[in-house]
């Protein structure tokens, strides 16, 4: 079963740092991954906590609920998000300072 | 019952100095109620010498709660909330976030199955309290809760209350900023007091009240509190461009710092200072405006 997993980004894409917050990152890359590791498909998909009001971190995980999206892997989530990530059954894994390839390898290294 | 606002978009201006020597003023003659909608920061008791606030009473906001046996999931809820309070989750009921929502009720009017109750939440608290000496003056008192967000549906409720308090002038005491709870305490008004003071960040912040003024059709005075700090030959050229009607000043002196240690308005504590009589002038052209023959 392909899995989606979602990295919080700026610009997007799969040599694009993780971004340093969670519900207020401009967008998010969605890269569907196969059973072997192997990636099938990467989408960039704006986030729409990146302009709201109020409410950030639950217009972010909405938005990866809708995705249908597995795991999100980005900063440490702020408490509405994180307790949205909890009521929805995303799992957040914590990485920075790294590309979402290098993000990738290594969670699917660690699984 | 005429409605008469001391706002001013800056904080620190003298909004709150202004209001209450105001209010003193007027209760010589008219039944007044203060209302204290600053609700961040709430402290006009203190500069009218109140010790405690009494009556009080909760300011509610709507919260939605989900009746489970009515929900389709259908999301609807999740997709109007404006504050990002509700959240659909893959599986399951939708969640309401309480902290997030701000009492709009978009989602009960939107859910096509009836599906979410009218709850509530506490926001804040008002109080109502007549003046220990001064017996023609009320004061109505918004309190926000600490760590809420949303201030609007607090400063809707404390106006209300204030409104059905009053019965001869309703002077309303705003908070610092040209936020939303600002716009709603301007409403209705018949006249705005704007205070400012000589300085970049007072001229600034002036401009940013009288845009909001000049849109609401509002008519709007100027005072030039600590007035001698600096030049107001800015703050005069935007007054003109927004179509301000007259400008006061209430000078720069120690009188006002020494009232505001002894905790009693100056016009009471030092009435012959000049401080007391730029207000004094004030209070006058807002008494000729707003009770007037309408001449003017």
């Amino acid at each position: 079963m392909p899995r989606r997993i979602a990295f919080v980004t700026d610009k997007g894409g799969l040599d694009d740092r993780i971004y340093e917050r969670f519900g207020r990152a401009p967008t998010f890359t969605i890269v569907e991954v196969g059973d072997n590791g192997e990636i099938l498909s990467v989408r960039v998909v704006e986030n729409p906590g990146f302009k709201a009001g109020s409410g950030a971190g639950i217009k972010a995980v909405q938005k990866l609920i809708n995705e249908g999206v597995e795991v999100v892997i980005g900063p440490n989530p702020g408490p509405n998000a994180y307790l949205a990530l909890q009521q929805a059954g995303i799992k957040s894994v914590s990485m920075l300072g790294v590309t979402v390839r290098e993000a990738l390898e290594r969670f699917l290294h660690s699984q | 019952m005429k409605r008469l606002v001391v706002t001013g978009g800056k904080g620190g201006t003298g909004k709150s100095f202004v209001a209450t020597n105001l209010a003193v003023l007027f209760a010589r003659k008219h039944h007044v109620v203060l209302a204290d909608l600053d609700v961040e920061a709430p402290d006009d008791h203190v500069l009218l010498g109140i010790k405690e606030l009494s009556n009080r009473e909760e300011a509610k906001a709507f919260l939605p709660f989900i009746d489970t046996s009515k929900c389709t999931k259908c999301g609807v809820c999740a997709k109007v909330c404006d504050t990002g309070a509700i959240l659909m989750p893959p599986k399951g009921f939708p969640v309401v976030f309480p902290r997030l929502c701000s009492g709009c009720t978009a989602c009960y009017y939107a859910c096509p199955y009836n599906a979410i109750l009218k709850g509530y939440h506490v926001l804040g608290y008002s109080y109502v309290t007549k003046h220990p000496s001064i017996e023609n003056l009320v004061l109505v008192t918004g309190v926000l809760r600490e760590g809420e967000e949303h201030m609007p549906p607090v400063v809707v409720n404390v106006k209300k209350r204030a409104e059905n308090t009053a019965r001869d002038l309703l002077l309303i005491d705003t908070g610092a900023g040209t936020g939303n709870q600002i716009a709603i305490s301007l409403k209705d008004s018949d006249l705005v007091i704007a205070v400012t003071e000589p300085t970049p960040l007072g001229l600034h912040d002036l401009e940013a009240i009288l845009k909001i003024t000049y849109e609401m059709g509002l008519r709007t005075w100027v005072v030039i509190n600590r007035s001698g700090l600096g030049s107001i030959d800015k703050h005069v050229e935007t007054m003109k461009k927004y179509s301000v009607e007259k400008y006061f000043h209430t000078p720069f002196h120690r009188d006002a710092v020494d009232s505001y240690v002894k905790g009693v308005p100056v016009v009471e504590y030092k009435p012959e200072s000049i401080v007391s009589k730029s207000l004094y002038l004030i209070q006058r052209e807002a008494e000729n405006t707003l009770y007037g023959d309408g001449n003017d």
